[in-house]
């Protein structure tokens, strides 16, 4: 195998392929890349065995096809550490002979691995198959992936569940995340092909690497899927992941329909004096409590060792006109939320001590279920 | 070439008083005490269960051979009269508070090991009393006063020594090592009942051809640290019945864990998974025994190069039974596999404790 690749062109697709390579590697061979050279074509895999990222790089210039596998990190490190502008050479005589990687005047050698070693992830049948504007897939995540649980004994929640159903009569395609202190909701337009799909389980880590490729493209991704394997195609890049094989909670319980103390406040003042009270307190959870009255909220903390701070939100950015009530959240669980909120945050409480309702005043595709701490 | 410098003199002589209590079948005593119909007979507590495991035997079932932590299946073959009850954790905490309120009579220097068992330094000590002895037969009396229960005493002038000697006249006795009994005491003791000895280390021992105390005592120090490095002048000192370790007041115990060394190096995840038990039996014996478990599993895995790699994982909760902890432990050596080297050692060690003592979490939950 030999071929000729400008440094920017490989960098590229190095940094999405090495990405889902895991550091700690009890397996070698995980550890490399995979590199085919082959019809013009150069193509690069990196895999964790749950994951296969698979790339083709266009503008390569093949003068011997072939392939070999080398250490995607050291690879990644050794590219990106190159004059912009280079020439790359990549040249390996087959075998066990190492890669010899040539640009200007800096040449390296790097040990190989055998190709046969490497693991394909076989995708089976993937029956669902629709395309999503990359735009609505990045919306679906970035509103529900602070809530993926990281507790690995409730496996079933370390990832987002992705579904076709209704709401209020218009179908829709829905992703929901939990970690059992906090719940988000999320729902795009249903596409065309979804109609049939399973729900399933998208896995933290792939919701992390597809959403690093999805930043990149304003065009549709494709998304085929079976109930055990997903693969998103974006542009020249796919993305093939095994589903967690668990069953998603039945959410809609948890979810409180009859909240009727409704407080709205401007999401900027509100997230910053959250920011700034939360300072006060020592504790990891930084517990802030919201003491409502009419149009008026009180934030405050308390810590035993540093004293106490509060701040008071009146009529100018809020609106709360019900009986006073007294909650408490821990800060940055009501910041992951308010993040996502473009302009006003709407609270919809029931009591000091049951879920809360949180959306976007203006977005009410999202909603947010918030349980609330001791305080 | 220096001549090697002569094997250190032995420090000051020795000055302190320590007492080591021993409850008696602690938790068996407490079941009979408060059910009248389990007197006189061979009362096991623990699971019944196939993976049960006996936490306390009454003195009547040990005539048959059944003792702490043997599997319940065992047990029952060795006494098929055996009546096993259920371990209530809440009522020997209550009863180790009040044997505490004794001692705390009496030193603040109290080193609780675990619900029924305590060192004590009474060097010092609040009613001034001069003889340890008179003040540890004061503490066993008040004891069998205030709880109805029967405790053992050990007096000497280390916590090893006080702790052999407790276990001299077990139940409802009380012994005493003077500093002049206390090497003889250890001469003929063998090397697995020294403190900080272990299978492994009885074993190195055994190929060594140190049996007894008068074997190790009889090895210099050199040898001693050749073999056993940092462990050597332990042994050194411990075999001539010294033994500095001072009593500890209120150590806060950080974390329960257990290690096993193995004879022979383990390469699959079956053979790793059996060796695993006995020490997840150990680790989760020890938490139910002082009332405590923790959020944070960790996992450590020793090779035979002596490269070490360790694996944890920390849940919401404390974990809540030995099932778990042993699924968690699992989980974090599945993955280990396949092993770049045979596995010379194992541990598992639960950390992030919690006594119940603390509040219950304040962040409330989804009912997902």
């Amino acid at each position: 195998m030999k071929f000729t690749v400008e440094r920017a062109i490989l960098l590229k697709a190095l940094a999405h392929v090495q990405s889902v390579v895991e550091r700690r590697n009890t397996i070698p061979i995980l550890a490399n890349v995979l590199m085919e050279a082959k019809g013009g074509v150069l193509k690069l895999t990196a895999t964790d065995m749950e994951i296969a990222v698979v790339e083709e790089v266009p503008g390569v210039q093949i003068s011997r096809e072939g392939r070999t596998t080398a250490p995607a990190a050291t690879l990644y490190e050794i590219v990106r550490k190159l004059p912009d502008g280079a020439k790359v050479e990549l040249d390996h005589a087959g075998g066990d002979a190492p890669l010899s990687l040539r640009a200007g005047r800096f040449n390296t050698s790097l040990s190989v691995l055998p190709v046969e070693d490497f693991p394909s992830m076989t995708e089976g049948k993937l029956p669902t198959k629709f395309n999503l504007p990359a735009g609505q897939l990045r919306d679906l995540i970035d509103r529900t992936r602070f809530a993926i649980s990281t507790e690995e004994t409730r496996y079933y929640l370390n990832g987002i569940y992705l579904h076709a159903t209704e709401s209020e009569g218009v179908k829709v395609l829905r992703a929901v995340a939990t970690d059992g202190h906090r719940l988000a909701r999320v729902e795009e337009p249903l596409p065309d092909g979804a109609a049939g799909m399973p729900g399933v389980i998208v896995p933290r880590k792939t919701i992390n690497e597809l959403r690093k490729l999805a930043e990149e493209t304003q065009d549709e991704i494709e998304v085929r899927l079976s109930d055990t394997k997903v693969r998103f195609g974006i542009g020249p890049v796919s993305l093939t992941s095994k589903l967690i094989d668990g069953t998603f909670p039945e959410y809609e319980r948890v979810i409180p329909r009859g909240n009727d103390k409704i407080l709205k406040v401007h999401k900027k003042e509100f997230a910053e004096a959250v920011g700034r009270v939360a300072a006060i307190s020592s504790e990891r959870s930084k517990p802030v409590k919201l003491s409502l009255d009419r149009n008026l909220l009180v934030l405050s903390a308390a810590s035993p060792e540093q004293g106490q701070a509060q701040e008071e939100l009146d009529g100018e950015v809020v609106s709360y006109d019900n009986t006073p009530l007294e909650i408490g959240f821990q800060a940055r669980y009501l910041n992951d939320i308010t993040d996502q909120i473009i302009d006003t945050v709407q609270f919809e409480f029931a009591d000091g001590s049951a879920p809360t309702v949180v959306r976007d005043a203006a977005k009410p595709e999202a909603l947010y279920v918030l349980m609330p701490m001791r305080v | 070439m220096a001549s090697p410098a002569p094997d250190p003199a032995p420090p000051a002589p020795p000055q302190r008083k320590i007492i080591h209590i021993d409850m008696d079948a602690f938790f068996a005593s407490v079941e009979q005490r408060d059910d009248p119909a389990l007197r006189g007979r061979p009362v096991a507590v623990g699971g019944s269960r196939e993976r049960g495991v006996v936490a306390a035997a009454s003195y009547e079932a040990r005539k048959f051979g059944v003792h702490s932590a043997m599997p319940s299946v065992t047990a029952r073959r060795k006494c098929p009269e055996l009546v096993f009850v259920k371990p209530r954790f809440e009522v020997y905490k209550a009863v180790s508070l009040q044997i505490r309120a004794i001692f705390a009579e009496h030193t603040p220097l109290i080193e609780p090991l675990s619900l029924d068992e305590a060192y004590l330094d009474v060097t010092e000590n609040l009613q001034g009393i001069a003889s340890a002895t008179e003040i540890a037969e004061r503490i066993r009396a008040a004891i069998r006063a205030t709880t109805g229960l029967t405790a053992s005493a050990g007096v000497s002038y280390n916590k090893f020594l006080a702790k052999l000697a407790s276990d001299h006249r077990k139940p409802n006795g009380i012994f005493v090592i003077t500093p002049r009994m206390g090497p003889a005491f250890v001469e003929d003791l063998p090397v697995g009942k020294f403190h900080g000895v272990g299978p492994a280390t009885t074993a190195k021992m055994q190929a060594l051809g140190i049996h007894t105390g008068l074997d190790l005592r009889a090895q210099p120090m050199a040898f001693l640290q050749q073999h056993f490095g940092k462990a050597g002048p332990h042994y050194y000192w411990i075999s001539r019945g010294i033994d500095e370790r001072p009593v500890r007041a209120n150590r806060e115990r950080k974390s329960v864990g257990a290690e096993n060394t193995f004879a022979a190096d383990i390469n699959s995840l079956a053979k790793a998974r059996e060796a695993l038990q006995p020490i997840i039996d150990k680790v989760w014996r020890h938490c139910e025994s002082v009332g405590i478990s923790g959020r944070t599993v960790t996992l450590k895995v020793k090779y035979a190069d002596f490269s070490q790699v360790t694996r944890s994982r920390t849940g919401t909760a404390p974990v809540a039974s030995r099932a778990e902890l042993a699924a968690i432990s699992d989980a974090l050596l599945v993955p280990v596999f396949p092993v770049p080297r045979g596995i010379r050692l194992l541990g598992v060690t639960l950390s992030a404790l919690d006594d119940g003592s603390r509040p219950p979490e304040p962040q409330l939950s989804l009912a997902v």
